[in-house]
C-alpha cells in the first residue's frame, strides 16, 4: 500500500475528525509535535522535532492527585483519568525506540505507572523513516535504523514521493484499514538510507563500569554549563520530581520532569549535596545513559537523535564522548600499567 | 585569524609550561567545522587544541570561577569576556591578580544556524578587550551598532500586547536554566530558584512559573548587566532575553545617569546598590 | 476562592500593602484611631522598611492570587534607617517600569511615600487604589485579548496549543 505523501492532508484531517492527532510542526519559532487542526503545517521533512514526543506519554508537569478540606472534612482525589485514543503521526525510528524505553522504565520490572499506561495505550505511533538522516543523526550505531522501526504501529517507508505503508500490530491494522480510501494499490522502493555519523558502542557499557575516576569527567565538567537544556530535549530522559501546590483549604500534587543537571536534584534535607559538582553530575548523566541503564534493562538509553548535540549551549557532543570512552584502555589494564 | 589561533596556542603552550597559569580558557573544535566549544588547556603539550574563529560563539568567562582556586588562570578575552572578568571582580568574585588575560580584538561572530553575524556580536558595544595582559591581533574599529531596536518595537505595542509577546516568549522557555549558568552576573552560591525551602520558585512547568524565573533573573542582574548577550545565545528555544535586559539598561541610563556594566564607566557602584538623595521622585 | 461579595455581587479585590513599621504602619494606625473609613480590600503587611521589600515579593503576591499592590514606606529623607527607602526607590523605579514593560496594568502594582501623621493619605490611597484596580477586575483580566495574541504571534501555532498556554497565563501574571 501507498500513501502519496501531496495526499497526506486529506488523510490527516480524517484521522483528526475521528480522534486527536499529533504531526510535527513549527511552533513559535520551535518544533514539536502540536494537535493538528486548522492552520496547523505539518513538517514532515524536518528530521525530528526540537522538542522530543516524550510530553505525549509523559507531560511535563502532570497532576497525580488533589485534596480539599472543609472544616474537618478532608477530600483526595485522584487525577487519573482515562485517556482518549490519539495517534502520532510522523514520529522518527529514533523517537520510536525512545518510546520503547519509556516503555521499560514505567511498564515493566514489577510496577506499572497507571498515568504512563493510560496514555501509552490509547497512543498508535505511525512512523515515517528518514531517507536523509542529518549530520547529528547516529541511531542506527546505538539504538535504531533510520529506516526501520520494529514497534511502531504503522511504518511508513520514504520512497520520495510517497510512503510504503505497513501495519506492524494489530492496532496498526486496524488504523490502515481505515485509511483505505486514502492509500493506493502499488510497490515503491523504500529508501533505505544511513547515518553518516556512526559511534562504536560494543565495548562502551563495560568499559564505563572502570572510568568512575577517568578525567573525562572533568574535561566534560569544564565544558558543560550543568543547565538542563539536554535533558529536557532529550526523548528518553525520564526523571521526575513531585512537588506541590498548596492554597488555603485546597491543593494538588504534581510531578514534573527534573534534571540530574542541576544541583537541587540531589541536594538532601540535612543540605548535604552527594553531586556537587559538575564533573559528578555529568558523570551521572553519561553513566546513566550508556551503562546503567543497560544493566536493567539490556539497552542504550541513548537513541542516537542528535538533540542534545544540536542544542547545547556548550557543544557538549555525545557522540565525541562515546569516541574517548571506546577509545579509552580498559580499567585493569590501566592500573596493569600502573603497576608495570 | 590564522595567525592570532596559532598565537594563542604560542602564548597557551608557553604560560602553562612556565607554570605561570595552571590553565588558560579558550575554545575547541567540535565535531563539524562550525561547532567550537569552551576549552579548558590544563598542559602545555594540549595547547594545539585551542582554536579561534568566527564559531567561537560562546562567551566562556564564566569558567574563570570554577578554576581560580587553582592557581592563576589565563582566560582568552574578546570585548564581551573581558567585561566579564571586570565584572566579576567588582562582584569580588575575583582578583585581578588572579587572572592572565589574553585580549583578542573580535571581529563579530558568525551564526552557525544563518550564516549571519551573531545577533550577540550585531549589537556588541565593545569589541576590543576592555582589560587585558597581553593583546593578539590589532585593535578592531568600534562601530557601536544601536542595540535597543528590539524594545523599540516591544516599547511600541500596546499594553495587551506587550502582554502577549512575554506570554509567548515565557510560554516557551523550558527552564533549563542554561541563561543563568552563562551569564556572568549570575554569581550567586545560591540562586533563589534553588531556595526549596523558601519555594520562591515553583517546580511545575507553565508560563507564570517561566515568567516569575524570567523576570527575577532579568531583574537580579539588570543594573550590573555587561549586554554581552550570551543568555540569549546560550538559550536552546532562541527567546530573545535580551529585550528586557536592554529594557532596563536604557531605563538605569535614563534614569540615573549613563552607566555601563564591566568596568566601562568609572561611575562608583551598580545604579541598584546606590542612591542620590535627588534622584527623581514620582512616587509622591 | 470567590471574590464577590456575597451580598452585592461586586467584585471585591485583593489588594496587599507592604507597609513600612515606621511611617506607614504608624500612618494606617492613627488611620484606625480617627475612625477613617476605607476599603477592606487591602491587606496590610508590615515590614521592617521599605527596603525590606524584595521585588520578588511583588511579583510571587500577584500570581499568588493578588490583584494588586503597594508597597509604601517613608518619605525620603526620614527613613528610621537613613537610607532604605532611598535604595527602595531606585529598585521599584526600574522593576515597577520592567513589570510594565512586559505587559502589567500600571494601576496594579504601586509605590507611595506616607509618613506616621498621613493618616489621610493613607486612607486616600487605599481608596484610590481600591478604586482603580475594583474598575480594572481581577488579575485575569490582564491576559491580552486573541487579537493582541495574533498581533504578535509567531508562526504556526497549534489553536488546541495556544488555548493551552493562554488559559495557564489568565490564572495571573
Amino acid at each position: 500500500m501507498l500513501l502519496k505523501k501531496a495526499k497526506a492532508g486529506a488523510l490527516l484531517d480524517a484521522i483528526a475528525a475521528k480522534e486527536r492527532l499529533f504531526v510535527p510542526a513549527d511552533d513559535r519559532g520551535t518544533s514539536r509535535f502540536v494537535a493538528y487542526g486548522a492552520g496547523v503545517e505539518p513538517r514532515f521533512d524536518l528530521l525530528n522535532t526540537k522538542l522530543p514526543p516524550k510530553d505525549l506519554l509523559f507531560p511535563a508537569t502532570e497532576t497525580l492527585y488533589r485534596w480539599s478540606r472543609d472544616g474537618a472534612d478532608l477530600a483526595i482525589d485522584s487525577a487519573f483519568a482515562e485517556t482518549d485514543p490519539f495517534t502520532v503521526f510522523g514520529l522518527r525510528p529514533c523517537d520510536m525506540a525512545s518510546v520503547d524505553r519509556l516503555d521499560a522504565v514505567f511498564l515493566t520490572k514489577g510496577y506499572v505507572d497507571e498515568f504512563y499506561q493510560a496514555k501509552r495505550e490509547a497512543a498508535t505511533f505511525v512512523v515515517a523513516t528518514c531517507a536523509h538522516p542529518g549530520r547529528a543523526c547516529f541511531c542506527d550505531s546505538i539504538a535504531a535504523s533510520p529506516h526501520e522501526a520494529p514497534t511502531a504501529d504503522v511504518l511508513l517507508e520514504d520512497a520520495g514521493e510517497e510512503w510504503v505503508v505497513t501495519p506492524q500490530t494489530e492496532k496498526g491494522a486496524s488504523a490502515v484499514e481505515a485509511w483505505k480510501p486514502y492509500l493506493e494499490e502499488g510497490d515503491a522502493e523504500p529508501i533505505k538510507a544511513a547515518c553518516d555519523l556512526k559511534v562504536d558502542m560494543a565495548a562502551v557499557p563495560e568499559k564505563l563500569k572502570g572510568m568512575f575516576d577517568d578525567p573525562i569527567w572533568s574535561d566534560i565538567g569544564d565544558q558543560c554549563l550543568t543547565c538542563g537544556t539536554c535533558t529536557f530535549v532529550c526523548p528518553t530522559c525520564y526523571c521526575f520530581n513531585i512537588d506541590q501546590d498548596v492554597r488555603e483549604d485546597e491543593g494538588k500534587r504534581f510531578r514534573c520532569w527534573d534534571s540530574c543537571m542541576f544541583t537541587d536534584y540531589t541536594a538532601m534535607a540535612g543540605g548535604h549535596n552527594p553531586r556537587a559538582s559538575k564533573e559528578s553530575r555529568v558523570r551521572q548523566r553519561f553513566m546513566h545513559k550508556l551503562t546503567y541503564f543497560n544493566d536493567r534493562y539490556d539497552m542504550n538509553l541513548c537513541v542516537g537523535c542528535g538533540r542534545c548535540m544540536r542544542d547545547c549551549p556548550a557543544a557538549v557532543d555525545i557522540s565525541l564522548i562515546i569516541d574517548r570512552i571506546a577509545a579509552s584502555e580498559p580499567a585493569q589494564e590501566k592500573e596493569a600499567m600502573a603497576h608495570a | 585569524m590564522a595567525d592570532v589561533q596559532d598565537t594563542i596556542r604560542e602564548r597557551a603552550a608557553a604560560l602553562l609550561s612556565s607554570g605561570e597559569v595552571s590553565a588558560v580558557i579558550g575554545w575547541g573544535a567540535g565535531r563539524f567545522d562550525d561547532v567550537r566549544f569552551p576549552l579548558v588547556v590544563k598542559r602545555a603539550e594540549d595547547a594545539g587544541k585551542l582554536v579561534f574563529d568566527a564559531s567561537c560563539v560562546q562567551m566562556t568567562a564564566k569558567r574563570l570561577l570554577e578554576h581560580t582556586g587553582e592557581g592563576k588562570v589565563a582566560l582568552v578575552a574578546r570585548g564581551c569576556e573581558s567585561r566579564a572578568v571586570n565584572r566579576f571582580i567588582a562582584d569580588h568574585q575575583l582578583t585581578r591578580d588572579q587572572v592572565y588575560v589574553i585580549g583578542v580584538p573580535c571581529p563579530g561572530m558568525v551564526d552557525p544556524a544563518t550564516g549571519e553575524t551573531l545577533k550577540r556580536c550585531a549589537e556588541c558595544q565593545v569589541r576590543n578587550p576592555v582589560v587585558h595582559d597581553e593583546l593578539v591581533g590589532d585593535p578592531v574599529p568600534e562601530p557601536k551598532p544601536y542595540r535597543f531596536a528590539e524594545v523599540d518595537r516591544v516599547e511600541a505595542m500596546s499594553r495587551e500586547e506587550r502582554r502577549a509577546f512575554f506570554d509567548e516568549m515565557y510560554g516557551k522557555c523550558i527552564r533549563c536554566y542554561a541563561c543563568r549558568n552563562a551569564c556572568p552576573c549570575c554569581t550567586c552560591r545560591e540562586c533563589f530558584v534553588e531556595q526549596d525551602k523558601v519555594g520562591w520558585q515553583g517546580k511545575a512547568f507553565n508560563v507564570n512559573e517561566a515568567r516569575y524565573y524570567g523576570m527575577i533573573r532579568a531583574f537580579h542582574t539588570g543594573d550590573r548587566c555587561i549586554e554581552c548577550g550570551e543568555c540569549e545565545r546560550a538559550c536552546p528555544m532562541g527567546l530573545p532575553l535580551m529585550v528586557i535586559m536592554h529594557q532596563q539598561v536604557r531605563d538605569i541610563d535614563k534614569l540615573f545617569g549613563p552607566y555601563e556594566g564591566g568596568g566601562l564607566t568609572d561611575s562608583g557602584p551598580d545604579p541598584l546598590r546606590t542612591y542620590k538623595t535627588d534622584d527623581i521622585e514620582e512616587f509622591m | 476562592m470567590p471574590r464577590d461579595n456575597e451580598q452585592t455581587g461586586e467584585f471585591t479585590p485583593k489588594i496587599l500593602a507592604f507597609c513600612c513599621n515606621w511611617c506607614t504602619y504608624a500612618g494606617a494606625d492613627l488611620a484606625g484611631l480617627n475612625r477613617m473609613n476605607y476599603p477592606a480590600d487591602v491587606k496590610v503587611l508590615r515590614v521592617p522598611c521599605s527596603g525590606r521589600v524584595n521585588p520578588q515579593y511583588v511579583l510571587k503576591a500577584l500570581q499568588s492570587g493578588c490583584d494588586g499592590v503597594l508597597v509604601c514606606g517613608c518619605h525620603p529623607g526620614d527613613c528610621h534607617y537613613s537610607t532604605g527607602n532611598y535604595y527602595a526607590k531606585r529598585r521599584m523605579m526600574i522593576f515597577k517600569r520592567m513589570v510594565e514593560f512586559a505587559g502589567l496594568s500600571p494601576e496594579r502594582f504601586q509605590i507611595r511615600w506616607i509618613s506616621g501623621s498621613e493618616a489621610g493619605k493613607f486612607r486616600d490611597t487605599v481608596v484610590e487604589v481600591s478604586e482603580q484596580i475594583r474598575a480594572l477586575g481581577p488579575m485575569e483580566n490582564d491576559a491580552p485579548s486573541r487579537a493582541a495574541i495574533d498581533a504578535v504571534a509567531g508562526t504556526v501555532a497549534s489553536p488546541e496549543a495556544d488555548e493551552e498556554l493562554f488559559a495557564a497565563a489568565k490564572e495571573a501574571i
